[in-house]
């Protein structure tokens, strides 16, 4: 039984390795791949639209001032074929976002995987950046 | 350990369907095992008349390598958890020898031996397309993408079929793209007004649907015309596509695209792509201009 989980290991390992991510293909235009982020916040305002969705929250710096983030993700379709619904995450959640940031030096970011605090359970952001399509 | 093997095959081929707006349904006509499970394999449906019939959703089943581009991305991979939630990824084909190079997403030519060779014309435009970050991409700016981008979506496409008309209808951008197979000829190459789509008169030669397409907006008409991949690599107005579609078994569909333009490119080359049949799902409706900020946040417009 060995094989067999080494099998299953292997067919995990497949589906988890290189998601393909519906995409905009405009990353490389707007985000920087060289400026990771990781930021936990609250959500104050999501826009399920097309052709991206974006989600913003209130990170309080060590300072204790707040500073509101944007972040582009897929656009729906991308996004429920990633799991997502768009109950997933609510205004007033608290999120932790892995995210690249806007070439601009703006307070905008590319996010690539977003984890609900209150489930724990991490979700694929469906954007341009997380593979190569 | 056979059952084994089978049973994952299964989760695999389970894990690629896709959930979306519309309830699950089962469609009926679909060849299925006792667990009703699609027989991919199983013969493909032809119509009255004896054609294949390609009507059905469509799923792109081949792979890309990693883009250069996004090379700075400290990507999920090997990261291991199962907590992170993916996009179903579409299970690949076995390989097939008498395939052309199958196209590639980013840059088209990639696994074309020796790549596509460029005319210095076309080597300048797509220069200039990267110098700027492929920021005109069609795709990009809610605009028809493109024969070959189109063709290598991931989103799905459902192709329609009748007896004198063919329509492939893709869910990104809405694209619709009309093929004519009631016997009529092209309109002489230069002669109609160009569109992003061409036209298209389709024939078949046995068993393939040979499409030809001309009469297309190149990329003289603007910056997000005549794009065949994400780094801009261009056809022109003088460009002729000719696509072999063939459905060898139920869930199998083989696109071999010819292109011709020679002011592109030095010879014209043949890539294919390989899509899955995609069953009991429906594309999910994408209107790509609802919320379209990117050239407002780029700063160019």
């Amino acid at each position: 039984m060995n094989t067999l989980r080494h099998l299953i290991a292997a067919v995990l390992g497949l589906l988890v390795a290189s998601a393909p991510v519906l995409a905009h293909h405009s990353f490389a235009a707007e985000f920087d791949a060289s400026k990771p982020l990781k930021l936990t916040g609250t959500v104050t305002k999501l826009e399920w639209t097309n052709p991206h969705t974006w989600f913003f929250i209130d990170v309080k710096g060590e300072d204790g001032k707040i500073t509101n983030w944007g972040f582009e993700m897929g656009s729906p379709n991308g996004l429920m074929r990633a799991g997502w619904t768009r109950n997933s995450m609510k205004v007033g959640d608290t999120v932790t976002v892995e995210a690249s940031r806007a070439k601009d030096g703006s307070n905008n970011a590319n996010a690539r995987t977003v984890t609900l605090a209150s489930t724990g359970k991490t979700l694929f952001a469906a954007s341009s950046q997380t593979e190569g399509r | 350990m056979k059952a084994a093997i089978v049973v994952i095959a299964i989760t695999v081929s389970f894990a690629v369907s896709l959930s979306a707006q519309w309830p699950k349904y089962s469609e009926p006509g679909i060849p299925r095992d006792a667990q009703g499970q699609v027989l991919m394999d199983a013969p493909a449906p032809r119509t009255p008349d004896g054609k294949p019939d390609l009507t059905g959703d469509w799923l792109r089943a081949d792979r890309d390598p990693r883009p250069p581009e996004l090379s700075g991305i400290a990507a999920e991979q090997g990261r291991g958890s199962r907590a992170v939630v993916v996009e179903p990824q579409v299970q690949q084909f076995p390989a097939d020898a008498d395939s052309p190079p199958l196209a590639t997403f980013w840059d088209i030519g990639t696994n074309v031996p020796g790549g596509v060779t460029l005319t210095p014309w076309a080597a300048d435009v797509k220069k200039k397309r990267m110098a700027i970050d492929s920021r005109e991409n069609p795709d990009a700016n809610c605009l028809p993408m493109g024969i070959t981008q189109f063709h290598m979506q991931p989103q799905p496409r459902k192709i329609v079929q009748t007896p004198n008309l063919i329509v492939i209808l893709y869910e990104a951008n809405y694209g619709t793209r009309y093929i004519y197979t009631d016997g009529r000829k092209l309109p002489p190459q230069g002669d109609p007004q160009p569109w992003w789509y061409g036209y298209s008169v389709g024939r078949w030669e046995g068993d393939t649907l040979v499409v030809e397409t001309n009469n297309l907006r190149g990329a003289e008409s603007g910056p997000s015309d005549g794009w065949l991949d994400v780094r801009g690599t261009p056809y022109s107005d003088q460009a002729t596509f000719v696509e072999r579609f063939r459905r060898p078994t139920f869930g199998k569909l083989e696109i071999n695209v010819t292109v011709n333009d020679p002011k592109s490119f030095e010879k014209p080359f043949t890539v294919r792509i390989n899509q899955r049949f995609l069953a009991d799902e429906e594309p999910i409706e994408a209107v790509c201009n609802e919320n379209q900020q990117f050239r407002v946040r780029i700063k160019v417009d």
